[in-house]
């Protein structure tokens, strides 16, 4: 299995100019990184020349430190079962992407999905303006630095009676006289 | 001796008690909720000995429950269901965020008090309620309608600008068409 993933990366970093690219044997996945610009060619290649005919899904990961977007191509090969992800950087303050779903249509749902939750432009997607969201006029909410607290305290009003909340672990423990350790309580919420 | 005042006064609680065994509720699931109301509908729990039916259609139906968390996008949906209803109406919340938004505490879309938007005649607890609790929550509306306390639909009537001005401020795009009772 390992020269086979071997084999698979080196024929997509020999045609290709790769960032980063990695396998892992245990989840027979192998994992490239590019630029956008090659995004439209790589997918086509990989979907028609090796055979990963299935795209499982599509993701957006923030890094909001970094500054970037970071867009994610899962693909499948229903045959060799083994996957490939393909993953690209945006610049966070001017996400702009080419429009890619004539390799599959589904993409345009995702595209459509990523332009309203991280507000990321497909050039030449032809699609309907709203998504799940209706009448937004905030920005897109699942960006990181998008406060939702601040934003659901701001429009609608919270009901009085919710103010002295408590821990549900802290308060059980400290009932039951449970010792919590120092290092569950950071995720014992 | 005039009795039409006491007629009035024996046809209202007659038709109360008549009322309140006879609850249609409406096939609409707003949240995750919606999945307790098959369990409190069919043969374990029962919920027709109590006169609780499912109704099709909003213009059939008595009583609307908001199951579970609701969405400003759900909201504007409910709201044209509610008014489509006819008399008499009344609203159940049910689960912990028809009461106060639950977990969705601090959510972008979802509305934290129901009944800023709407007249809510009672509220069932619990994340999710059991078919028992919405039993109870059925028996404590019909204790309600009894004794003809049940008046959410007639304070909504006249109290429209306040739930109006509610509903308007969270509700961008308004193309609602304007009523008049």
């Amino acid at each position: 299995m390992e020269t086979f993933l071997g084999k698979i990366k080196d024929r997509i970093s020999v045609n290709f100019d790769l960032e980063k690219s990695s396998i892992d044997i245990e989840k027979k996945r192998v994992d490239v990184q590019i630029r956008k610009e090659q995004i439209p060619s790589i997918l086509r290649y990989i979907k028609e020349n090796m055979n990963f005919r299935h795209l499982m899904h599509a993701s957006v990961v923030d890094w909001l430190e970094e500054g970037k977007f970071e867009v994610i191509f899962m693909l499948w090969a229903p045959k060799e079962k083994i996957r490939v992800f393909v993953r690209t950087k945006l610049d966070r303050e001017n996400p702009v992407m080419e429009n890619l779903d004539m390799i599959w249509p589904q993409l345009n749902t995702y595209e459509r999905e990523f332009k309203e939750m991280y507000g990321i432009e497909f050039t030449g997607l032809v699609a309907p303006e709203e998504f799940i969201l209706e009448d937004w006029d905030g920005p897109p909410p699942m960006r990181r630095d998008f406060d939702t607290e601040a934003y659901a305290k701001d429009v609608f009003s919270e009901r009085i009676g919710r103010e002295d909340a408590q821990d549900v672990r802290e308060t059980i423990a400290k009932r039951s006289g449970e010792v919590i350790p120092d290092f569950a309580k950071k995720h014992s919420r | 001796m005039d009795y039409g005042i006491y007629q009035d006064k024996l046809t209202r609680i007659v038709s109360d008690i008549a009322r309140s065994h006879s609850l249609w509720v409406l096939a609409y699931g707003t949240g995750c909720g919606a999945i307790e109301v098959p369990a409190t509908m069919t043969s374990r729990y029962d919920a027709e000995r109590l006169g609780v039916r499912g109704a099709a259609t909003p213009r059939q139906a008595d009583v609307l429950m908001i199951t579970g968390y609701l969405t400003v996008k759900t909201l504007k949906r409910v709201i044209r269901v509610y008014e489509q209803m006819q008399d008499p109406k009344y609203v159940i919340g049910f689960g912990s965020c028809a009461i106060n938004g639950g977990m969705y505490w601090d959510s972008y879309n979802t509305i934290k008090q129901l009944d800023l938007y709407l007249p809510v005649d009672v509220y069932i607890s619990g994340c999710m309620p059991r078919p028992e609790a919405v039993l109870e929550g059925f028996a404590k509306l019909q204790e309600q309608i009894k004794a003809g306390e049940a008046i959410g639909a007639t304070k909504y009537k006249e109290n429209l600008d306040y739930y109006r001005g509610n509903q308007k401020k969270i509700i961008k795009n308004w193309n609602f068409p304007d009523y008049n009772w």
